[in-house]
């Protein structure tokens, strides 16, 4: 597979949430708010390219008898690093993300690239595998959060900076919020009906 | 046995230099959290104190929720108390800090630390979220279900109910611990 392919194919073909159906949990529980999402994307994009970039170096040192401990080690150990530097230097986000930051350790993406690709291949395959699947996974994090936080509360959750609170109110979706989409049966919803439009997607490119 | 050695020592050598690394970043990183807390405590206690001079700390030992209490003082006078609180959320312990006038009536209450779900139980450290339970505890009972508030309020805490039982509880036993202290030092 040629260089972009790998880069490109986390985008839409591979897409980690809506084509691998991955790491569902916490894109369920934080999508609440776009600024969740951004926070999560970002712990996630951090802790798979450093897991893929370590996996993949020490894919023939490490036997493949105890594989899976060595990798959670490796993954543990970059989740524990990116809670204490989140905790230290971006508090807030490390606030709103919760227990969601510490579950990226058994965030089925990690793992799963882990094993079915760094595990296999080159270190700079791997760095483009992890970019592609960590913005593929930030993409459809955060439309999900955006239609969630829009329609369930007529918001848009930023990061405050300076004068601005980091809240924006989107007219009459603010007056006249649909409350189902900030709660679990609207997550699902928005889930199913966004995955069926990738599903749609890739089968109307097959029948070409 | 020569395999299974060779396997402990590759796990051991993973684990060292992962320790390693993590001990150095904890080193950088505890001080700055430290600071933090600190100062996201004192900024809490300023807050709530409603502008009483705030006195010197006491620790509360076996309370189910009161941690610690505080004098809130003027002229000299006791006029309210901050209590520390914690109670059992969704995702775990929380912890409050709540001011009350002696007639164990919430004045101000802030969330300090909490585990609940991001977007859900979490807006219970919005100042907005305790608003809800200022001015009861002692002629109106403090909220401590669903149907004791207004449509507006209900729908507020509607999907984190644990967390608000958790917050409302604590509050209510911070009001009953207060009214337990008097004024008169």
């Amino acid at each position: 597979m040629s260089k972009m392919k790998e880069l490109s194919k986390g985008l839409f073909k591979d897409n980690p949430i809506f084509v691998l159906m991955l790491g569902l949990c916490p894109v369920l529980g934080v999508s609440t708010q776009v600024s969740n999402a951004i926070g999560m994307s970002a712990g996630v994009m951090f802790v798979l390219l450093f897991s893929n970039m370590i996996i993949s170096a020490l894919r023939k040192f490490i036997p493949a008898s105890i594989h899976i401990p060595a990798y959670i080690v490796v993954i543990a150990s970059l989740v524990s690093f990116i809670q204490m530097v989140m905790h230290a230097f971006v508090p807030a986000v490390y606030a709103s993300l919760g227990v969601y930051l510490p579950l990226i350790v058994v965030n089925c993406i990690i793992l799963g690239r882990a094993e079915a690709f760094a595990s296999k291949n080159t270190v700079v395959d791997s760095i483009l595998d992890a970019i592609g699947m960590s913005v593929g996974f930030a993409l459809g994090l955060t439309l999900l959060a955006t239609i969630r936080e829009l329609f369930g509360s007529g918001t848009i959750t930023l990061f405050p900076m300076g004068s601005f609170s980091g809240v924006i109110n989107i007219p009459w979706f603010y007056d006249n919020p649909i409350r189902v989409f900030s709660l679990a049966p609207g997550a699902l919803l928005i889930m199913g009906l966004l995955k069926a439009f990738f599903d749609w997607n890739s089968s109307r490119k097959k029948d070409r | 046995m020569t395999k299974n050695l060779k396997y402990g020592l590759i796990l051991l050598t993973i684990c060292a230099i992962s320790a390693f690394a993590l001990a150095m970043t904890n080193s950088i990183t505890a001080p700055v959290i430290a600071q933090h807390d600190y100062e996201a405590r004192q900024l809490a206690l300023t807050a709530v104190s409603n502008g009483y001079a705030i006195g010197t700390e006491a620790a509360v030992e076996g309370d189910q929720y009161v941690t610690y209490t505080i004098d809130l003082s003027e002229n000299g006078k006791v006029v309210g108390y901050i209590v520390g609180l914690k109670g059992s959320g969704y995702g775990g312990e929380l912890t409050l800090v709540a001011s009350y006038k002696t007639s164990g009536e919430l004045m101000f209450a802030q969330l300090l630390t909490n585990s609940e779900t991001p977007g859900l139980g979490a807006k219970a450290a919005d100042v907005a979220y305790m608003t809800k339970f200022q001015g009861t505890g002692a002629d109106k009972p403090i909220p401590t279900n669903k149907s004791m508030l207004s449509d507006a309020d209900s729908q507020a805490v509607s999907g984190a109910s644990i967390t608000f039982g958790a917050v409302a509880r604590s509050l209510e036993a911070g009001s009953e611990y207060v009214k337990t202290l008097g004024g008169v030092k």
